[in-house]
């Protein structure tokens, strides 16, 4: 009997591996397309995406405006910038993720000090765990990266996280950890040098 | 502590850059730098592939439909124009398209009714057009003669600007056929290497390029036209 269920969830693992392998490929058909000047390619990954998208730039920000004028950025810079993606090896949802980060990234740093402290808290309308088929990140890396976060100190591995996810900058990383900011950027590279050897192992 | 312990120099900057924790000047240079160095651009990727994962931990937020309205408006409505008259009305396009639907029966379906004309392996056609823009053509691939006939049906040729033809098979890059000829009705040879790549499923794409062609292998100016090769 457990033999059967291990049997199933390893059937089960190999489906969804074969589901993301499909919607990665889908994906990175639709960019190549749309380097081609497809609209309607554009109008699926845009319809396929934009959830997710939106759900990096409202985390980033914070605010529903911004966010909102952000993720036309994005889609806009994927439309010019989709040759690009041609000469990576990025799997599709890592690249457009990228695209819409930096995009948020760079926003938030360039806002007045004092705006930040005013945004309005956003309550993200959807609260549903993201698609893994339109996520389209290998599983298998999922876990190896929080196998590996999870050798990290706890304090440093939030400052990682604080970092890719909220787009604390240093100084914001060092007030809230409260150490001098030298002090952070010397646990961040710590923490980033024992990822990558983590992550080679 | 050795060197070994603390991530350093490029590896760190495109680390960093990746993470976010850049001052905005910095975040600046990085993107320039990322442009025009190739190596460092792959040291950037290798970030963005290793912290990837953690983006599983957004959650998805549907946003508003007048965001795609509006994205639309300014790339196809505002800023999409090219620098000459190439581009044309909807309405005209359509009426391309009615044309094009007679030429296919001329080229296609007369040729093969007489028997004196049996291919071996079937042909290939496809309709190269784009909402975008007026050009079009009627591009036939005759596996007999491993060459590529294409019938010009919308707009003609740009002054000191190529139309390049291109094979993209799906999940690959580009491939080059070649510039097209000038002329309303031309051939296009195909060495063996690239008969491999032109099959039922592909695309056929015409770019805007420099005279004599893209100078970097790739496509580089704006796709005019793009078609399914479809068997006939």
């Amino acid at each position: 009997m457990t033999g059967q269920t291990e049997l199933r969830t390893e059937e089960n693992d190999v489906d969804e591996r074969q589901r993301q392998r499909a919607a990665a490929s889908e994906l990175s058909r639709l960019i190549q397309r749309i380097a081609l000047g497809d609209r309607a390619a554009f109008d699926r990954l845009y319809a396929r995406t934009s959830a997710k998208l939106f759900g990096v730039c409202l985390r980033i920000l914070n605010d529903r405006s911004e966010a909102e004028e952000v993720l036309q950025d994005t889609f806009i810079k994927i439309w010019r910038r989709a040759d690009g993606y041609a000469v990576t090896d990025l799997s599709p949802i890592t690249w457009l993720v990228a695209v819409a980060r930096h995009q948020a990234i760079d926003r938030l740093r360039r806002r007045k000090p004092h705006t930040a402290e005013l945004a309005d808290a956003v309550t993200i309308v959807d609260e549903r765990q993201p698609d893994p088929e339109a996520l389209a990140i290998a599983t298998g890396e999922i876990q190896m990266l929080d196998r590996c976060l999870g050798e990290l100190e706890e304090n440093r591995a939030a400052a990682v996280r604080g970092a890719y996810l909220d787009g604390l900058s240093y100084a914001e990383l060092a007030r809230r950890h409260e150490v001098p900011l030298n002090t952070m950027r010397t646990w961040l590279r710590r923490s980033l040098m024992k990822l990558k050897d983590c992550l080679r192992r | 502590m050795t060197a070994q312990d603390e991530l350093t120099g490029d590896d760190a900057l495109a680390a960093e850059y990746v993470l976010g924790v850049l001052a905005p000047d910095e975040r600046q240079d990085v993107v320039e730098r990322i442009a025009r160095d190739r190596g460092f651009a792959r040291l950037v990727d290798d970030w963005e592939a290793r912290l990837g994962g953690l983006s599983e931990e957004y959650a998805e937020a549907t946003p508003p439909a007048h965001i795609k309205t509006a994205v639309d408006r300014r790339l196809f409505e505002d800023a999409a124009q090219p620098p000459s008259g190439l581009w044309e009305s909807l309405a005209a396009w359509r009426t391309i398209a009615g044309v094009l639907a007679a030429l296919l029966v001329l080229l296609v379906v007369v040729p093969v009714l007489r028997p004196t004309f049996v291919p071996e392996a079937p042909r290939l056609v496809a309709l190269l057009d784009s909402e975008n823009s007026a050009v079009s053509y009627l591009a036939i691939y005759e596996p007999q003669t491993g060459s590529v006939a294409l019938s010009r049906v919308g707009a003609g040729e740009q002054a000191n600007r190529d139309f390049e033809l291109w094979v993209i098979n799906k999940d690959e890059a580009p491939v080059s056929i070649g510039v097209i000829p000038p002329g309303e009705a031309v051939r296009v040879a195909l060495g063996d290497a690239l008969r491999g790549h032109v099959r039922a499923g592909a695309n056929l794409a015409i770019s805007l390029e420099p005279k004599g062609g893209s100078p970097t292998g790739r496509p580089t100016g704006p796709v005019v036209a793009m078609g399914e090769l479809r068997n006939i």
